[in-house]
């Protein structure tokens, strides 16, 4: 009974949900549509931003301080899920936030790719995951591509990144090595999740699965989209339940295809709005985001069934980073000068 | 915890029973009773272990949750004042 063992549920819950509901809703994107970016950061500093806006405030401006605000708030507010967390709970959170890690490993990746400067590396990293600082530094500072796989050997990306490397090699193409971080990363969430029987943590995996469904949906549509040759089997991430490699494979030839699949799947009844837009728009970014609410939707579902498992702080954890992607297409948005309804369209609103 | 007041139960209310001749009860009224509000009142520090962790972490993040806070936090106490109710019944 004790909560070290099995985590302290009711209490990171609670706190989760609370943040949750300070998270800015559609009214405030509505507000931020119409202010430029000056305006935004001041609104920004009087609610759950202040202390990034005054640490920040003095150095930077405009979409610049707002982005800079919504990076270190985001990495603060995991950093704080960590803090508050126990036992297993804690071991479920901070598996699933090396999403960051993964996300900094691609942005420091492409950055080494495209010859990027250092300090424009730096700004797009989220220190929220497993790596210091001192480590992602590290990263930066290597010359090239090799050297920065070499540097990743043991940690969990290291396997496949030495394999893809080989397929990099060949081909000079950087996906082989960008799939294999995001394969590693699943693979380690779902490796230490199966075997357990408690039914908040089946859910939890379904939501998983979901994810991994999705995001195999996403690149077999990214693919048939560009109409290049590359085949989605290569880049199928394990894990999923709903569409398997083949089943992927055989009917990405096209964007109508892909949709029809998507639809006949069990995902088809609570997509069916995105599915129509698509449909509509063939706009990829518009179902993108679409995906991501309904993924975003599930999630929420599950922290009302169980709100003494994972699902509230994954939740939370979904929503906060939507709303840092919000705030900074808003502020980006604005600073391009485009108009409000373009602007709009960028948006994941609930 | 509840498997220690289920074991001693088992282990020594039922020789107590035996022993007893038959017209007497296994317990002593007052015994029983007081054994009663004892399981009331660790029913409800179970009830309030969540609660007030739940409680906690809301005031953490926002003081005016203190009040409906502590009125949750102490309602299962409610059960503790029920079960004193069968002191003077006995």
């Amino acid at each position: 009974m004790s909560s070290s063992e099995t985590g302290n549920y009711e209490y990171v819950s609670a706190r989760v949900k609370t943040r949750r509901a300070y998270l800015y809703g559609d009214e405030e994107y509505r507000k931020f549509i119409r202010m430029g970016p000056g305006e935004i950061s001041r609104y920004m500093e009087e609610t759950t931003y202040a202390q990034e806006m005054n640490e920040f405030g003095a150095r930077y401006k405009g979409a610049d301080l707002i982005e800079y605000a919504l990076n270190h708030n985001l990495a603060s507010q995991f950093e704080d899920l960590l803090r508050w967390s126990e036992g297993e709970l804690y071991e479920h959170i901070s598996r699933y936030l090396k999403k960051f890690d993964a996300w900094n490993a691609k942005t420091i990746l492409r950055g080494i790719y495209a010859k990027e400067d250092g300090e424009r590396i730096r700004d797009d990293l989220i220190p929220a995951g497993e790596f210091k600082i001192s480590f992602l530094e590290q990263l930066i500072g290597v010359g090239n591509v090799e050297e920065f796989v070499g540097l990743l050997e043991g940690t969990m990306f290291g396997e496949e990144l030495a394999n893809a490397f080989r397929e990099y090699e060949e081909t000079g193409l950087l996906v082989s090595l960008e799939n294999a971080i995001d394969r590693s990363y699943y693979q380690q969430l779902l490796k230490k999740i199966e075997v357990v029987e408690d039914p908040s943590l089946v859910l939890y995996t379904k939501f998983l699965r979901a994810e991994i469904d999705f995001k195999n949906v996403m690149n077999a549509l990214r693919i048939a989209h560009s109409g290049s040759e590359i085949s989605i089997v290569d880049y199928y991430i394990q894990g999923g339940k709903q569409f398997t490699s083949s089943k992927l494979s055989s009917s990405m030839k096209n964007l109508d295809e892909t949709i029809g699949m998507i639809r006949e799947s069990a995902y088809g009844e609570q997509l069916a709005g995105a599915i129509e837009k698509l449909e509509n728009t063939e706009s990829l970014i518009s179902f993108e985001h679409e995906l991501e609410s309904v993924l975003l939707e599930y999630c929420d579902r599950l922290s009302h069934l169980y709100p003494l498992s994972i699902c509230p702080v994954i939740a939370f954890v979904l929503s906060k980073e939507k709303e840092i992607e919000n705030v900074r297409a808003i502020a980006r948005g604005k600073e391009a000068g485009l108009s409000p309804e373009e602007i709009e369209k960028q948006l994941v609103i609930l | 915890m509840l498997e220690i007041i289920f074991d001693l139960l088992a282990n020594n209310a039922v020789p107590l029973a035996e022993n007893v001749s038959t017209e007497t009860a296994a317990f002593p009224p007052k015994a029983a009773a007081a054994l009663g509000v004892g399981l009331a009142a660790l029913g409800a520090g179970i009830a309030e272990r969540g609660i007030g962790a739940a409680a906690v972490g809301a005031i953490a993040e926002d003081r005016e949750f203190f009040g409906i806070g502590l009125v949750m936090t102490v309602l299962p106490e409610t059960l503790v004042i029920l079960a004193l109710v069968v002191i003077f019944l006995v």
